[in-house]
């Protein structure tokens, strides 16, 4: 095994799987994505850019999950309006003391790119620019969407805290 | 907040982001003062992010590690020997190519005995290309000559025979 994959294994897999686990809502799920994940990198990766290895990862991870998502859409949705259900009762999560717990569950009632977003700036803090790469889109687009995510789980704050 | 909601919320962001300049961030929090909403959003806006910020990354299990350092391994043997791999199956395939590349590139150099054979051969045909010459030159020749002893006696003949007739006519 290559010495420079073993330490992208090292560096990226928390953060790959974080992301999967953020967007497929499922451990075992999110395993697999990043596993494929993995694999096109040790496959191409002769052919990316050494800098930018990270981004490349994180874009891949997410086009795999959205892809599972896809494949299995019928039944996202019906978990996501009973998650959705689940997390739009804030008496019981409040109830439950765990604010953390909440709002992991509000962020993965978001829809795409603003999960994405938040999870890989918010909760991962990578900078405007790496998020921007990693999901292909402009800097201006990631802040104005960012700023969307925000104010809707704002809002959802609002309202489970007293 | 206020008609200007979209460009508080900017502002919020930023603030929370730490992109906004002093100047602009006591522009905020003056206008929070006299802005209720303004002042609630701001404040929303930082406990959203302390609660984010107590988000722990979540680590990978260890089972994932594991499957992930096993990828280069069953990538190789999936790929089966290094010789059936992609690039060189194509570099193989390339070798005999070149080498009949090569071949046809090379100039051909014939032997004393066939020098000689196509010597031979040459002379006969350059033996059969005269005699072939001469035929031919005689043949035109005298299709030629033909055609213009018609062209002239046929001509006369028939300026003497009307010429006779004139006189018969004359004479009658």
């Amino acid at each position: 095994m290559s010495r420079r994959y073993r330490q992208w294994v090292k560096e990226y897999q928390h953060q790959a799987w974080s992301l999967a686990r953020y967007l497929l809502k499922d451990a075992q799920e999110a395993e697999d994505a990043v596993q494929d994940a993995f694999v096109k990198l040790w496959n191409n990766q002769d052919k990316i850019d050494p800098e930018r290895i990270k981004p490349w990862l994180m874009k891949v991870t997410r086009n795999g999950c959205l892809d599972r998502l896809r494949r299995r859409r019928e039944n996202v949705e019906f978990n996501e309006s009973h998650m959705a259900g689940e997390s739009s009762g804030p008496m019981q999560d409040v109830a439950a003391n765990e604010l953390g717990g909440w709002l992991k569950r509000a962020i993965e009632g978001l829809k795409e790119p603003y999960r994405s977003l938040v999870v890989l700036r918010d909760v991962q803090q990578h900078s405007y620019e790496e998020v921007a790469g990693m999901l292909e889109l402009s800097l201006a687009q990631v802040k104005v969407y960012l700023h969307r995510a925000r104010k809707e789980l704002r809002e959802q704050l609002a309202e489970v805290r007293p | 907040m206020n008609k200007y909601d979209e460009n508080w919320e900017q502002q919020i962001n930023a603030l929370l982001d730490g992109e906004l300049g002093k100047a602009d961030a006591d522009d905020l929090k003056t206008a929070a003062t006299d802005d209720r909403d303004l002042a609630r959003a701001i404040v929303e806006a930082y406990q959203l992010q302390q609660v984010m910020d107590d988000i722990p990354v979540e680590r990978a299990p260890a089972s994932l590690g594991k499957r992930l350092r096993a990828i280069p391994r069953e990538q190789r043997r999936t790929a089966g020997p290094w010789l059936f791999q992609p690039r060189w199956v194509t570099a193989l395939a390339v070798v005999p190519l070149a080498i009949i590349a090569l071949n046809l590139m090379q100039p051909d150099t014939p032997s004393e005995g066939e020098i000689a054979k196509a010597r031979q051969e040459l002379a006969i045909a350059f033996a059969y290309l005269d005699k072939a010459g001469a035929m031919t030159g005689r043949g035109i020749e005298s299709t030629v000559g033909d055609t213009m002893s018609d062209a002239i006696t046929g001509s006369v003949n028939r300026a003497i025979k009307l010429q006779n007739e004139t006189y018969k006519e004359k004479e009658v």
